[in-house]
């Protein structure tokens, strides 16, 4: 046998392990990810991105159509005292419902996710979700907020979070992911009290613990939050 | 002479096409091996530039979101643009007629005052629940369209305290003792589904001994919230 045939048939024998090992390592890894399913996959964030595409683009045109009407409200009080002093009352009743940019001392905290777990059941454990906001939107507003705006979007009467798998929806914006920027305004000294109690958002401490969970927070002297650029709709509400 | 000049000569041929049958077999595996591999990394990178941790279940459930979410920005925009209309049409009374809905508006979402209209009502009785379930229960409430909360005749919006005190949880100082009947106006439709998904977890809880919701033509909703002036805030 020539010394060019034992190369060859070398040669073939390492390229068939080679083949053998990529091949069972697809299998074992289960990575043999049809080109179907990428294309469905990609169908569906294209779809995703469009929406949120268009999604944005209605939030600019409904910030400026309201201040196109708030132009046109301030011209028509300057001509009408009973109309300036019912524009006044609006002007403090979208103040309180988040439709006004406000600013003031407060609170800035940070939400990060945190390290995966060796356990695949807890998997989700170390991403920021919808709950964690949501506690600690709530704990604020307890705790002396007048206003919050959670990664710029301002937190109203009719606020809903939802959201999976580290996504955070809040009322009808795209989703949010870590890392999460909670602004709060209004009392300082209570709110940062309150975060510093080990007792307080017991969920988000013992994940801190076992995953690494990121929760920051300074305070501030003056912190400035964006106004509220979405839907406040209420159609099936009338008042008595 | 001829004759053993032929032999090794065809013997010649037969090799070398041994040799190329080879040498093909050898850059035919090589070119699988290349292609496989390939294969493997291009999916990979196509489903991790993609999805992002993401499945397609919760593409799907985002994709239905944002549908609905754009609607209501869709509803919100025609509304903007008609109360624009009417204010450039410079009518006598047109910016107090636009104002003054509008003050009802915010007075009805921020709690100021009485409502009605479609809905539900959720009665919960248990032992044992804590503010947070309470918090998770408006919160998938709102999240489901609602539009006017009560609770044991306490008015709830985000942003009015939900605690947990000695004697129970509390809404904004107030506790509020099982049984808890929760009023909720909005799409009776939507607020069913949800109410339909809470009382099959509540009834899957120990702590709880009943979980029922109706839905109502009419829910009349009397209890109010005081609006606390900004101590803090400053417009900017």
């Amino acid at each position: 046998m020539s010394r060019q045939h034992l190369g060859s048939i070398a040669l073939v024998a390492v390229i068939a392990m080679a083949t053998g090992f990529v091949l069972a390592g697809q299998i074992k890894a289960q990575l043999l990810t049809s080109s179907n399913q990428v294309a469905r996959y990609q169908a569906l964030v294209r779809s995703v991105q469009d929406l949120e595409a268009t999604n944005a683009g209605d939030r600019r045109q409904i910030a400026s159509l309201r201040a196109q009407i708030d132009a046109l409200e301030s011209e028509a009080a300057a001509r009408s005292a009973a109309t300036q002093a019912l524009q006044n009352q609006v002007t403090d009743l979208r103040a309180h419902a988040g439709l006004i940019a406000m600013h003031g001392p407060g609170v800035q905290v940070e939400l990060r996710n945190g390290v995966p777990g060796p356990d695949a059941g807890s998997q989700a454990g170390y991403l920021v979700n919808f709950q964690d906001v949501q506690d600690l939107v709530n704990l604020l507003f307890a705790q002396g907020a007048e206003g919050i705006a959670v990664s710029g979007r301002r937190i109203t009467p009719l606020t809903a979070f939802s959201g999976s798998a580290g996504q955070v929806i809040i009322d009808q914006g795209p989703p949010l992911s870590s890392p999460i920027t909670l602004l709060a305004v209004g009392d300082r000294n209570r709110m940062q009290a309150t975060l510093e109690d080990p007792s307080a958002l017991p969920d988000i401490r013992a994940r801190q613990v076992q995953f690494q969970l990121h929760l920051t927070y300074q305070g501030s002297a003056d912190l400035s939050l964006p106004a509220y650029d979405s839907s406040l709709e209420i159609p099936h509400v009338s008042p008595l | 002479m001829s004759a053993l000049s032929k032999r090794p000569s065809r013997g010649g041929s037969t090799g070398r096409s041994r040799s190329r049958a080879r040498g093909a077999s050898v850059w035919l595996i090589a070119f699988l091996v290349a292609l496989v591999a390939t294969i493997q990394i291009r999916s990979q990178a196509e489903v991790e530039r993609s999805l992002v941790g993401v499945d397609t279940a919760s593409l799907a459930f985002l994709i239905d979101d944002l549908h609905r979410a754009n609607d209501a920005l869709d509803a919100e925009k025609s509304d903007l643009a008609q109360r624009q209309a009417t204010l450039q049409s410079g009518s006598s009374g047109a910016a107090d007629q636009v104002l003054t809905e509008e003050a009802n508006r915010l007075r009805a979402l921020e709690g100021l005052v009485p409502v009605h209209g479609p809905g539900i009502v959720i009665v919960i009785d248990a032992t044992g629940l804590t503010a947070l379930d309470l918090q998770d229960a408006l919160n998938n409430l709102a999240a489901g369209g609602a539009e006017a909360i009560d609770v044991n005749n306490r008015r709830v919006i985000t942003g009015i305290p939900v605690e947990q005190t000695r004697n129970g949880v509390s809404i904004d100082g107030v506790v509020v003792t099982p049984p808890w009947t929760i009023s909720v106006i909005g799409d009776a439709n939507r607020l069913a589904e949800v109410a339909g998904l809470m009382s099959q977890q509540l009834h899957a809880d120990r702590r709880v001994r009943e979980a029922t919701y109706r839905v109502e033509a009419d829910v009349v909703i009397t209890s109010v919230v005081s609006q606390r002036p900004f101590v803090y805030a400053l417009q900017s």
